[in-house]
């Protein structure tokens, strides 16, 4: 056997699993973690776009999240529309407050950027937080949306079941995979790596850094926003400071962080550590200490962080490397 | 015809005047050397030629026309390319991949970005290091790795600032051959060099630059055995030498 049918073996497995799951999970909780999961390594990859290829630090990812929730259901529900249209609308209203933020703070360097991002997410949670209606859209304030159960319908976008959100999210993270693929091997992604790492350097050879990074920013955060359709859907309901809140943001981070941000397969890692890893922590330790898993979110980073500084992606890579060629090897 | 032409560019940082009125062309074709002692004003030449930051007076013209306002990236794509004096490799990639990120500029194909890059890496017999990272390669083939990069964005003016500072004098000898080959291939080049014996076998015409201002210009054996060089920047040991 060759290393690319080895590759392409375990690959067509990954897929066939992961399509199969639902038929062999009959708990609907167990789905739901898995979904999250999904939507996570979704969120991180969409993220590692600007936050991993472009090799800046944006910790404000929630507000994107937050414009895809809050525009298909605002859309939804006072206007009629289908949240699978308020989907595009929102991810293009994201990619627009994106490069608006892009614009001025790309200026800036390291922990700068990544402070402004903050501060603007926060803002606009505050803000919604504050405003109860706006003319003739109403946000709600602290309390939130809440999408009123309309039964099975593809329209709205409501299923009573979680296998067709699961799919959705999985037919999501696999097309974004693909996307991130495509771009790390295409000029944009070179572009990108470029000027992350020297911008000066990247400039001298006609890359227009600025831009390049913009157009990630605008991608990423309209693909961030499609996802807060999604949870408001599968949630049916959502409130600022859950949906725009900076515990949102650092996740997304901290998942790209330990699983290695800039690689492909790194938010997938991260989340498949992190997601089940916060889910049991959630259930088993929240109620003594709200927050905990936090805590042990942070301790595993700085261990990762220490140990294994590019994230658990490079070594995990090693390893397969080293067990492929022992495979094909002995196989041939 | 002159391909650049540098008239009356004066730069200040602050207070500090680091280039006066300095005045210099170079024609197509040719290989001009510019030195001077350190702090000169050498490096603020190449950054105001590359678009890094522009001039306080005066103009500079890239092939008849005025690059005023333009960014280091435009004038790349205008056929304008340079390496820099402390190298900048992209550490944590390819030898390959560096050079396919300067190749990128006049294609978006990765198929011919690769084949472009991989002829330049050969022209610079370099293609042997191609999976190396670029963190780890010596001085000397970091030194040609950076010239592989701008080549690879096929210029028609290439600006090198101190490419044989460090390397012994084989490499020195191989560094030497490469750029004549470049030339060779109709590229006009503008050195910045301290190290004299380079500046002899290369350039066709010197300019000395001493405080931000020119004090010298002309043929290199002519340069050396100016009074005014002498003693500001090679010193009486040059001259007797």
């Amino acid at each position: 056997m060759s290393r690319k049918q080895l590759d392409m073996t375990l690959l067509a497995l990954a897929g066939l699993i992961s399509f199969g799951l639902p038929l062999l999970i009959e708990s609907p909780t167990y789905l739901q973690i898995l979904i999250l999961l999904f939507f996570y390594a979704y969120l991180t990859t969409s993220w590692n776009l600007v936050g991993g290829f472009a090799g800046v630090l944006p910790l404000g990812h929630a507000v994107f999240v937050g414009i895809g929730a809050y525009t298909s259901t605002i859309l939804a529900l006072q206007f009629n529309l289908s949240p699978w249209f308020g989907m595009l609308v929102g991810g293009m209203v994201a990619a627009l407050v994106g490069v608006a933020i892009g614009k001025p703070t790309f200026r800036m360097r390291g922990a700068y950027f990544a402070l402004c991002t903050i501060a603007f997410s926060e803002g606009v949670r505050v803000m919604i937080e504050n405003i109860d209606s706006l003319g003739p859209i109403k946000f709600n304030g602290p309390r939130g949306l809440l999408i009123p159960l309309k039964g099975e319908s593809f329209w709205n976008y409501q299923f009573m079941h979680k296998e067709p959100y699961y799919y959705i999210i999985l037919t999501m993270l696999v097309l974004v995979l693909a996307l991130t693929w495509f771009i790390s091997r295409s000029k944009m992604g070179y572009y990108l790596a470029a000027g992350g790492d020297e911008p000066d350097a990247a400039q001298a050879l006609g890359v227009d850094v600025a831009k390049y990074k913009l157009i990630a920013l605008g991608l990423s955060s309209f693909l961030t926003a499609l996802a807060g359709t999604f949870y408001a859907q599968l949630m049916l309901y959502f409130y600022p400071k859950g949906i725009l809140g900076l515990d949102l943001s650092f996740e997304i981070a901290f998942i790209a962080l330990i699983g290695g941000r800039g690689m492909i397969a790194g938010p997938l890692i991260g989340a498949l550590v992190l997601r089940p890893l916060n889910e049991f922590t959630r259930i088993y330790l929240s109620n003594q200490l709200p927050g905990l898993h936090l805590v042990i979110f942070g301790l595993i980073l700085i261990l990762v962080m220490l140990f294994q500084p590019k994230g658990l992606t490079l070594p995990l890579t090693r390893l397969y490397d080293r067990l492929a060629s022992k495979i094909t090897t002995t196989g041939a | 015809m002159n391909i650049l032409e540098i008239s009356e560019v004066t730069k200040n940082f602050g207070g500090l005047t680091a280039l006066n009125d300095v005045d210099m062309h170079i024609a197509k074709g040719e290989i001009l050397a510019l030195i001077g002692p350190n702090g000169a004003g050498k490096s603020t030449m190449f950054d105001c030629v590359a678009g890094v930051y522009p001039p306080s007076s005066g103009t500079i013209r890239f092939k008849g026309k005025s690059i005023a306002g333009l960014k280091p990236w435009d004038l790349c794509r205008l056929g304008l390319a340079r390496t820099f004096q402390i190298v900048k490799p992209f550490a944590a990639r390819t030898v390959l991949y560096n050079v396919m990120v300067g190749a990128f500029l006049r294609t978006s194909s990765t198929d011919k970005a690769r084949d472009k890059a991989l002829s330049v890496l050969e022209t610079l017999r370099l293609d042997h290091r191609k999976d190396m990272l670029a963190g780890t390669l010596t001085i000397a083939d970091r030194k040609r790795l950076e010239i592989a990069k701008a080549l690879a964005t096929e210029p028609e003016l290439l600006l090198l600032d101190e490419v044989m500072a460090g390397l012994r004098p084989t490499e020195m000898d191989d560094m030497i051959a490469i750029i004549r080959q470049l030339r060779g291939n109709g590229i006009t080049v503008f050195i910045i060099e301290h190290i004299m014996r380079a500046v002899m076998a290369l350039s066709d015409r010197v300019v000395v630059i001493h405080f931000g201002e020119k004090i010298a210009e002309g043929a290199p054996e002519d340069v050396t055995r100016d009074e005014n060089v002498i003693k500001a920047y090679l010193g009486s040991d040059y001259a007797t030498s």
